[in-house]
């Protein structure tokens, strides 16, 4: 086998498998073939679009200030609504999952040099900005909006923009696929020797998962836009019912991606505070087995809960009882990763760092998240939640609070990894705290919005509505605000702040056992690895690691010991 | 570097059996007033208005009780062990947790009493659920067709539909059922707990049995266009004998209405009034930019821009009089050729304008021109 001989050679100290790094700002920036390289533009393509769909949020919530709303036209709203959605799903969460985290972090944890097709990933990450655009570029003809599900027939007949929106999803989608591929192998074939599927960081393990649904359930999305879109251009009457064709169809197809999609975009998440929830209370991960187990668990279960979101569609009713049931059955492996997270700050030595703070608000709004999705998943109460407000709570608290406080503390954690700069922890606290109450203060009134009767989708509404509608607005432009903490912080950092040791948090994956940034080629030496990672106070399990790197001493730089190494 | 050391005898740690205690008591409380307090009438100002809802509400209740359980304990315990192990100022730098990587017994047990929750709330789930299958309904069948954006309801041997109003007796199993004739719309009674989605080609078929006299609303979930928020009805549960009143009045008014408008007899300050109720939702009597929904109607007789209606009619009290009686779905012909679409404006039927109406209502567009 050529992988096991490179290997082989790379403990021997063979350094012939480098590449030399390419020369020129092209090159190196814009046409990068590096995983780290395509994971930054990822990341800050993706944050970029992040705040342009949080400004669409708060056109929305500005709208919804009134019950008359009266803010901008209906068709306007609808459009916002939209796009803020679509933008939010796959042009912010999943390319910072997958797109950033995956590409920064995955290989670098698995003791690579860089993912197994790296051509690939390039035409994936490229695919990102150009799919975003020809979405975001709908708003000039008419952005559709019949909101990011584009149920037909509406979105049939919606505005011409909805064929951009099916043309942008179906090339994001291939993008999704193609990375799903790229992980799925690179994490098969290119761990460092010793790196038993047990051995691998739980991040890794979730972006394994994440791969096998990107791989897998994106087809069915690519199908679907691909017959909106031919619906809409040559009237060919997949979804008609008077020619035939069946709306039905498309939430089928919709929902058999959209489901794991949900799971696309929080088990990375999952991984995200499997890494940074050890590191701070300076404890192994509490059932290391059953959070690796159970990612995969949640993986496949997703495939065969699509059907949940059809309770009041019209499917036949006896089907309606084993996508109940095996709804229901996702909520024990959820149930088993939240307990074995709260285990492991159970005799720790917790430090309130700006990611383990998101990691610990994560917890707590995960799992509430995750309890109102069990009232949506009973199908009695569903027929009275479904479409409502409580929905919209629901998906922001597993969506929000779920995803993007992951991605938060996955930004603080890994920060002085990418830049090799520290950030300031204060101003990181400070963000976490506003972003953690008024996102509360946003999205918990929904719930009872919903149950009241307030239906999703909507310009205008009831007056009883106004009082908790004009709380959340509020609290949405503070939650707005916070966002600017971060991006003050991300900046002075990168201008201004101290340079960071090659391992801050004293941290055990492979990641943090090289240079800060890494070099071009990740590890000079392909270590070996002789244990899980997250054994603390003990010596680190990786042979043949060269840790004097570019002139960084090891240790984190501010006066405490290196961990000793084998 | 550091010794594997023997695992240590472990106490749970200050303050855990006292934590656990309050928890559980916090829990306690908080189930019983769960338990006693009718959560959606209380807080919600949702009555159970047919009878289905009990059932629903039951079931809210018991999943109200295990999600609040569970995360009382989870939140709980985050916040305690958050403070209680948190890294202190005294601590060495290099301080680490208590090393344990697992648990078996704990692990097992929490998959099993997960399992167990998650076990009855199914059985539960599928009881309710089996209640909502087998509800009686067939006393009265009645149909409701979603259009954008109103409600069309049918009765059986009435042979003209009525509109966003429907009308059912008390203590009479309904069984309504719900289409399409465009989009998707959906058929929601929040009082009744029930929904259905109106899909084109497919027809769903909900039950229940009215138990509480009064005006609910039926609200659409589905986005259907445009006006999608303003697509609402009104479902009157009334009495037997208001019941039978109003359906004999609707028996009284088929055939009629059909009769010519005598445009003549308008008067227009009644058509002020009848504006104000029927029309101003959607338009200003400004000018014809000043839209909320459709165009201002201020200068509808003499707009140089606007010389014609939609319908590419002069703006006469005839013209008027169509667009009032037929509605509007279609492009914009004002300028004399087919246009884009200006969304759509309902019929007579569907405003509920009877011929009067209709002259009343006509005579006031046309003063308004003629004012300025």
């Amino acid at each position: 086998m050529a992988v096991a001989a490179a290997h082989a050679g790379a403990i021997l100290g063979d350094h012939d498998h480098i590449h030399p790094e390419p020369q020129g700002f092209i090159r190196k920036y814009v046409f990068s073939l590096d995983a780290k390289v395509i994971g930054v533009q990822y990341m800050v393509t993706a944050f970029l679009f992040f705040i342009i769909a949080g400004l669409l949020a708060e056109i929305v919530r500005t709208q919804l200030l009134s019950p008359n709303g009266g803010f901008v036209s209906n068709d306007t709203y609808n459009g916002v609504y939209s796009i803020h959605g679509s933008a939010m799903v796959w042009m912010v969460i999943i390319p910072m999952m997958t797109g950033g985290f995956g590409n920064f972090v995955m290989p670098l944890q698995i003791g690579a040099r860089d993912v197994a097709f790296p051509w690939l990933n390039l035409i994936s990450f490229w695919l990102f900005p150009v799919s975003a655009l020809i979405l975001f570029s709908s708003f000039f003809v008419g952005a559709p909006d019949a909101g990011w599900t584009e149920y037909p027939p509406i979105s049939v007949q919606g505005p011409p923009g909805t064929s951009l929106w099916a043309l942008a999803i179906f090339l994001i989608g291939i993008s999704s696929t193609m990375t799903g591929l790229n992980f799925m192998v690179t994490i098969m074939k290119m761990r460092a020797p010793g790196m038993t599927f047990t051995r691998m960081p739980l991040f890794v393990w979730a972006s394994l998962a994440t791969a096998l649904l990107n791989m897998v359930a994106t087809a069915a999305l690519s199908a679907a836009t691909a017959a909106l879109f031919i619906e809409r251009t040559f009237d060919v009457p997949f979804f008609d019912p008077a020619r035939g064709g069946s709306p039905l169809l498309w939430q089928h197809m919709f929902w058999f991606y959209s489901h794991p999609a949900v799971y696309i975009m929080i088990l990375p998440a999952f991984g995200i505070v499997s890494e940074i929830l050890p590191t701070f209370a300076r404890k192994p991960i509490f059932g290391y087995k059953m959070i690796a187990f159970s990612s995969i668990a949640i993986a496949l279960l997703g495939f065969m809960v699509w059907a949940h979101h059809m309770f009041t569609s019209g499917l036949a009713p006896w089907l309606q009882l084993p996508f109940m049931l095996l709804t229901m059955v996702i909520a024990v492996p959820t149930g088993i990763k939240i307990f074995s997270w709260l285990a492991t700050l159970w005799g720790g030595k917790i430090e309130f760092t700006p990611a383990m703070l998101f990691s610990i608000g994560f917890l707590l709004v995960f799992t509430f998240g995750g309890l109102t999705g069990i009232f949506l998943s009973a199908v009695p109460t569903d027929l009275h939640e479904h479409g409502t407000y409580f929905v919209v709570g629901h998906i922001h608290y597993v969506l929000f609070g779920g995803s993007v406080f992951g991605l938060y503390a996955g930004l603080y954690y890994w920060w002085p990894k990418i830049t090799g700069r520290l950030m300031n922890a204060k101003l990181g606290v400070w963000h976490f705290w506003t972003t953690f109450l008024s996102f509360n203060a946003t999205f918990l009134p929904m719930h009872w919005l919903g149950l009241a009767g307030m239906p999703r989708r909507v310009a205008q509404y009831r007056p009883e509505f106004q009082l908790w509608n004009d709380v959340e607005t509020i609290a949405s432009y503070v939650l707005a605000l916070s966002t600017l903490l971060f991006i003050y912080n991300a900046i002075e950092s990168l201008l201004r702040g101290p340079k960071s040791p090659p391992n801050p948090w004293n941290a055990r994956t492979l990641e943090w056992q090289i240079s800060s940034p890494p070099p071009y080629y990740n590890f000079k030496t392909i270590p070996a690895v002789l244990k899980n990672p997250y054994d603390f106070g003990e010596p680190l399990p990786y042979i043949g690691l060269d840790r004097e790197l570019d002139g960084q001493p090891p240790g984190n730089g501010h006066g405490e010991p290196a961990p000793a190494h084998a | 570097m550091a010794q594997v050391t023997a695992p240590q005898k472990q106490g749970l740690g200050p303050g855990f059996w006292p934590v656990t205690i309050g928890l559980t008591i916090l829990n306690v409380i908080i189930s019983w007033y769960i338990i006693v307090t009718p959560i959606f009438d209380t807080f919600l100002h949702l009555p159970e208005a047919a009878a289905p809802a009990g059932d629903v509400d039951a079931l809210f209740t018991y999943l109200s009780v295990v999600g609040n359980a569970i995360f009382v304990y989870v939140a709980g315990y985050i916040i305690y062990f958050s403070i209680a192990w948190r890294r202190r100022a005294s601590d060495p730098p290099d301080a680490i947790g208590i090393q344990i990587h697992d648990n078996p017994r704990l692990e097992l047990w929490w998959t099993i009493i997960p399992s167990i929750l998650i076990i009855s709330v199914g059985i539960f789930s599928v009881k309710i659920w089996m209640n909502l299958q087998n509800q009686i309904g067939d006393v009265l069948t009645m149909e409701s067709i979603g259009h954008q954006f109103k409600y069309e309801f049918r009765y059986p041997r009435l042979k003209q539909s009525v509109y966003n109003e429907a009308h059912i007796p008390v203590g009479t199993p309904v069984t309504m059922q719900v289409t399409s004739g465009d989009v998707i719309h959906s058929f929601w009674v929040p009082a009744v707990r029930l929904k259905a989605d109106m899909v084109p080609g497919l027809v769903q078929t909900i039950r229940f049995t009215p138990e509480r006299i009064g005006k609910y609303p039926i609200v659409c979930t589905e986005f259907c266009g445009t006006q999608h928020a303003n697509m609402v009805g009104v479902l009157y549960i009334d009495s037997q004998q208001d019941f039978g009143r109003w359906l004999s009045a609707q028996f009284k008014a088929q055939g009629q209405g059909a009769g010519p408008v005598n445009l003549s007899q308008g008067q227009a300050t009644a058509g002020q009034q009848l504006f104000g109720q029927k029309c101003s939702a959607c338009h200003s009597v400004g000018p014809f930019s000043q839209k909320i929904v459709g165009p201002g109607l201020g200068y509808l007789a003499d707009d140089p821009d606007h010389p014609n209606l939609v319908t590419g009619e002069k703006p006469t009290g005839e013209g008027i009089s169509h667009v009032l009686i037929n509605g509007y779905q279609g492009p914009d012909n004002s300028q004399g050729k087919s246009g884009p679409s200006l969304g759509v404006m309902p019929n007579r039927q569907a405003n509920g304008l009877s011929n009067g109406d209709i002259a009343n209502l006509t005579a006031y567009l046309l003063s308004l021109s003629q004012k300025k």
